[in-house]
This record gives structure tokens, sequence and C-alpha cells, in this order.
């Protein structure tokens, strides 16, 4: 009985954790040129390899930053312009996969593979309590 | 019998070494046509050029498929020729089947290179000129970073042969363990090396300042290294307690596996996209099979053998090392789940629905970040619990270093100017890992391999938490002669000059930065135009200094005057290598200690 306590405590306290983590991505800077950074930081250049936007020097790049720059400077906000983006250019632009019915599985199957490993390590050291 | 096998192992363990030897000729020769420039070589004729500098010619060897596969194979036969030499006292039976698995693997890898990758197709008629070697790959640290990176990653290989022939020999015991550590430390250290040689890489020769992006590339090294991390632990539980035997022998073949998995996942070219995989499948689907092949024979080697010769006795308390070394086990392997799922399910995503989606940064900082408090809780109180029971006891000194710790990491986070307590807590979970890791310092039985591997991964995760939260940049379009601040800083273009080397021409920005102190500081980033292939490269100039690294890149902006001008503080970057480097001491003197013990 006691384990079972024990492992909900260790599952509520993950909640709060990832709770407390997802707050501090919503957090919003305040300067244009730092949010246009942060932007860019987790855009795909589509014409280099494994580099992002706010990296790369391509013409794609540059005229990307000045455009997402734009968005800033008119207000508006982060959310807004990636979603505006996937529209645009598919789900490959932004390196956040984001939580849909595609991503699911890849948010969740690391989660599952943590509460059953907890489970199973659970029984076998709190078996003598 | 036993005689026989004796006559029969002998004979083996010769053939062993000239197996090497033969290996070793051929990689030597394919050395020996890269410094001459022999293009009648097809692996030289695609990678090589007479302008190229003597050092990159050599390091063109396996700056390639086909050479970094010969790589792959000498270390196969080399780690096997040293398992040969280090084992003398194990039992006969154990070095024999163990010689038996490695050489599957051989074979296996032999076959590959001989059918998909010979290094030594002939191309007629010859060539005079080569095509020359990606200029990024020019560079000395990216020189030597296969050869390390691949001591740790094949020489994986030896561990999973052993733990099958343990198996098979009733042999997973601690003298077993005791065998078999020197090689888990041998490569966990030689991967920890490669892996930072690569980031060292990443950092001045990208051009952007960062390290480390989450790269499938990057990843498939990290797999291996988490898995052999878990395994060193279990293999010291295993060693000390006779405990966790079939969980250890499934990791040393987990850790194998990994290594084949990224094998495949760079060599298939399926990372870069799906389609380049279908157009050249040979190479994809053969080491996908043998993979395949390899994991069955040890799922059917372990459950034939799994309750046969698997005994446990020992029970396992609460409050112990060994639940320590569980709970280590059960967050790596999660962390590994983590990164193993991010970097295959974008491939299963796009074979299966024909979506495209990235996986970055956002997703590995959300599912690692907030598990890592509690990682390196445990992480700090571990150590201080005793095989079989411990009891605790909570004195005032303990009490004194979580205040110290709750006060120092206040300090930062107001120092860093961060009102977030996700930040905090993990600057306190960090921190607290630091002083828990010192403190054990004073303690009458120091184990240094202990103290200074977790150091270093305190100072590594604290100085990589201050330099992503405190880097600057700014980035200016200027022309020479002017100049822009950054913080109290005043960046100034004092001129350009080109200057024609070899086998690149390069464009030199001198700048001069006007710190805090009105001290002068020079620096020199180029624009290198490689003429072989014909390719820029941007080469940044770095000052560093003990707690700020000042990074500088220019570009040019096409048909313009100006300048695309990238400056930035990053701050402990140098921290970064040397806490790498202390992880890697830790290791070190886990293999030194344990061959005074020999001695002894």
């Amino acid at each position: 009985m006691k384990s079972k306590k024990l492992l909900k405590i260790k599952i509520l306290i993950i909640f709060i954790l990832i709770f407390f983590n997802l707050k501090n991505i919503v957090m919003a800077s305040t300067f244009s040129e730092e949010q246009t950074i942060n932007i860019t930081k987790n855009l795909r250049c589509l014409i280099c390899q494994g580099q992002t936007i706010h990296e790369s020097n391509s013409d794609f790049a540059e005229s990307m930053k000045k455009y997402i720059k734009g968005e800033v400077e008119n207000g508006k906000t982060e959310e807004e312009i990636f979603s505006s983006l996937v529209e645009k250019y598919g789900q490959w632009i932004v390196y956040d996969p984001g939580i849909s019915r595609n991503t699911l599985l890849l948010w969740a199957l690391p989660l599952l593979l943590f509460l059953i490993g907890g489970a199973i390590i659970g029984r076998r050291i709190l078996k003598k309590i | 019998m036993k005689k026989n096998n004796l006559v029969i192992s002998d004979k083996t363990f010769g053939l062993i070494g000239f197996q090497f030897f033969f290996v070793f000729i051929s990689f030597i020769s394919l050395i020996y046509s890269f410094i001459i420039s022999d293009f009648s070589n097809e692996t030289v004729y695609n990678n090589s050029h007479t302008t190229k500098p003597l050092f990159y010619k050599i390091t063109g060897t396996w700056g390639n498929h086909e050479g970094s596969l010969l790589l792959w194979l000498l270390v196969l036969t080399g780690v096997l020729l040293g398992f040969i030499l280090k084992s003398r006292n194990e039992p006969n039976n154990y070095r024999l089947l163990t010689t038996l698995f490695q050489q599957i693997i051989i074979i296996g890898f032999f076959i590959f290179v001989l059918k998909t990758s010979n290094p030594f197709n002939g191309i007629f008629p010859v060539q005079t000129e080569g095509l020359g070697l990606n200029p990024i790959l020019q560079d000395p640290a990216l020189g030597i970073h296969p050869p390390i990176l691949y001591l740790g990653y094949v020489g994986t290989s030896i561990i999973f042969s052993a733990a099958l022939a343990s198996m098979i020999s009733n042999y997973v015991n601690k003298s077993w363990a005791k065998n078999i550590k020197f090689w888990i430390l041998f490569s966990w250290i030689f991967l920890t090396g490669g892996i930072l040689l690569g980031s060292i890489w990443a950092y001045y020769e990208l051009g952007w300042g960062g390290f480390w992006f989450w790269d499938p590339v990057e990843n498939v090294s990290l797999m291996p290294w988490l898995s052999l991390t878990a395994l060193l632990h279990c293999i010291l539980t295993l060693e000390k307690r006779e405990l966790f035997k079939k969980w250890t022998i499934v990791l040393c073949i987990i850790t194998f596996a990994l290594s084949m998995v990224g094998t495949f996942l760079v060599r298939s070219g399926i990372l870069n996209s799906v389609h380049t995989f279908a157009n050249d499948p040979s190479r994809g689907i053969y080491i996908l099979t043998f993979l395949l092949v390899l994991v069955l024979l040890s799922f059917v080697i372990f459950v034939i053998y799994e309750n046969k010769n698997f005994t446990q006795k020992s029970e396992i308390f609460t409050l112990s090392k060994e639940t320590a070394v569980l709970i280590n086990n059960w967050f790596i392997l999660y962390f590994l789940s983590v990164v193993l799922i991010g970097t295959i399910y974008p491939i299963f995503l796009d074979v299966i629905l024909d979506e495209q989606i990235s996986v970055g940064p956002p997703f590995y900082n959300k599912l690692i970040l907030p598990f890592l408090i509690p990682f390196v809780l445990f992480m700090s109180i571990g150590p201080s619990m005793k095989w079989i029971k411990t009891n605790f006891k909570i004195g005032v000194k303990s009490f004194l270093v979580i205040v110290f710790t709750l006060i120092l990491s206040f300090i930062t986070v107001y120092y860093i100017g961060e009102k977030n307590i996700f930040v905090l807590l993990l600057f306190v979970g960090f921190f607290y890992l630091l002083f828990k890791s010192l403190d054990q310092f004073r303690e009458k039985t120091k184990n240094f391999a202990q103290i200074f591997s977790h150091t270093g991964f305190s100072l590594l995760l604290i100085s990589i938490l201050l330099n992503s939260f405190s880097s600057k940049e700014i980035v200016k379009n200027i022309q020479v002669g002017e100049s822009f601040t950054l913080k109290n800083e005043k960046i100034i273009f004092k001129k350009i000059a080109v200057v024609k080397e070899k086998n690149y021409e390069s464009i030199i920005g001198f700048f001069e930065v006007l710190d805090e102190k009105n001290k002068i500081i020079n620096l020199q980033p180029e624009i290198r135009i490689y003429n072989e292939p014909e390719m820029a490269t941007s080469e940044a100039s770095i000052k560093t200094t003990l707690f700020k690294d000042r990074f500088i890149t220019i570009n040019i902006i096409k048909d313009q005057n100006f300048f695309n001008v990238r400056y930035q503080h990053k701050p402990f970057m140098i921290w970064i290598w040397i806490s790498t480097l202390i992880i890697i001491l830790g290791g070190m003197f886990a293999i030194f200690r344990k061959n005074k013990k020999v001695n002894i």
C-alpha cells in the first residue's frame, strides 16, 4: 500500500516540475531584438543543413530574420508568428515539435517509460518497508 | 579435453594478432595512399587534393565513409587483441567465446566493407587531381575526433562479446565484473573525449558559438555514452555485491546495439532525408540487418542462459548504495529514451505518415531539465550511501551544506537576473551536487574516481546553465572603420587584409575591442575561401578568459561593401571544457586504481 502512495507522490512531483518548466518557456522577453533572436533560434533554415535561421547567413535566413523582426515590432506574439510559419512552411520549420496528434507519442513514450521504470524499481526496493 | 582446448586457444589467440596486424597494414596503406595522393584509388580521389597540408591528407583517411569503416575494423580487431592480452588469467572458455562473438562482428564488418564500401577501389583512367576534402573538416580538432570517438564507440563491441561469453560460460560474477570494468572505462573515457572534441570543433568552426545542438549526429554519440554511464555504475555493484546480473548483461547488449544504431543512422544517409536513403539503400539495409541478427542472437542466448546461470541471493535494502545505483540507472535510461525517441521518431513519422517534423532543443529541454533536478539530488546523496545498508544521520555539517547551497544559488540567480523559480531549483540542485561531491574529500577512504567525475559533472551542468543564461550577442552589418557596442564594450572594425595560403585564400578582419577598463583586445576573424572544393568557411576568432569568451565571426554580404559581424560574450565557456576533462580524469582514476590493486 505504502509503495503506491510513494509512487503517487513521485508522479505529482514530476508534474509540478513540468508545469514550472512550461511556465518558464511562456515567459516573454521585453526587447524585440531579443525576442527575434529567441524566435529565430527555434526555426530551421530550410535551405541549410541542420542550422537554425539565427545561425545561418543564407539569403533565406536573412530575409526571414527581417520578416520576423517586423512581425515582432508589429506586436505579434511568439505563438502567432510560429503558427503562421507552420501554416506556410509546415511543421518542419520549427524545432519545437509541439503537442499534436502526430507528436503525442513522441512526448508520451519517454514519460511512460520513466513511470514503468519507476514502478519496477519501486517494487524492488520498497518491498521491505 | 581441457588440454585440447588450450591448444585451440593458443592458436586462436595467435591468429588474432595476425588479424590485427593485417588490418593495421591495410589501414597504413590507405594512409600512405592519401599521403602520396595516389589518385588511382577511388577513395583518395574523392576525398583528397595535392594542395592539402600533410596533416589533412592523413586525417582525410578517416574523413570519409570507406576510410572510417576501415578504422572501425581496426578498432574492432584492436580491442579484441587488447582484451586477449589483458585477460590471461581469465577462464579459457570465456576468452574463447568472447573471441568467437567478436569475430562474428568482425566478419560482418569485413563483408560490409568488401561488398559496399571497399576503400581500395581503383579508378581508370588514373586521375591527376583529387576532388578535395570538405573544408569544414580541415581542422585539427576534427582531425583527431574520429579515432578518439571510434575507440570509445567501437570499444563497446568487446563489452558486448564478453557479456555474451560470460553468460554461456557461467562467468557472470565478481571476477568477470573486474575484468570487463576496464573495457567499460576504456570505452567511456574515449567516448567522453570524442564527444568533447566534437563539441569544441562545433564551437569554433561552425561559427555561431554553440557547442551542442541536439543534432541527430550528436545524439547518436550521446546515446551509447548514457548507456555506458549506467553500465559503469552497474558493473561496480556487480563487482562489490554480485547484484543486477541480468540487468548488467542487458545494458552491455544495449550499449553496443546503440553504437550500431548510430552507425546505421549516420552511414545510411537516413538522417538527412529518408529519400536519400531510398536512393542508395544497400549500406543502410546491410547494417540494419546485421544489427538485427546480433540483437536476435544475444536475445536467444539471454533467454537460454537466463535462468540457468543467474542465481541472485543478496537482498536489497531501501537505504543502500544498491538503491542509489538503481535510481541512477532509472534516470539515465529515461534520458536515454528521450534522446533515442527524439532522434528516431521523426524518421518513423516521415516513413509512415509522410509528415516531416523537427525535434530540436525545445523538446529535449522540456523533457530533460525538469528531471535533472531530482537526478542530481539523488546523485548528491548516493555516494554517501553504504553498500548493503545505510543508517542516515543528518548532522550539523550536512545542514550547513544545504544553507550554503541555497545562499549561493540565490546570489547566482540574482546576478544573472533570472527571476524564475525553475532556474533557481536547477542551480540549487547543481550546487548541492558540487558541494556534496567536494565534501567527500574529507572522508577517510576517498574514492577519487567518483569524486572527480561527479564534481566534473556538476561543474559541467553549472557552466552550461550559466553559459546559456548569460550569453550576450550582437549582429551588425558594418563597413571598415565603423564600430558598435555590446554592454560596456566598444568594438571597432579596423581594417581588412587578404592572405593567400596553399589551399585557401583568407580574408582577415582586424577588430579592436575596448573593454570596461579601456583595455584593448585584438580579434581577427577570417573568411576562408578554399580552392578544392571551392567553398567559403568562416573562422571565428576567440579570446578566452577565465570567466568569459569573446567570440567574433564575419561574413561577406553579397554585392555590398558591408560585412556581417557577429560578436558574442560566451561566459564560462572554458569551464565546460575543463569540467569535461575533470570527468575524464575521474575515469582515469578508476582505471589506475584497478591496476594498483592487481599489483598488490
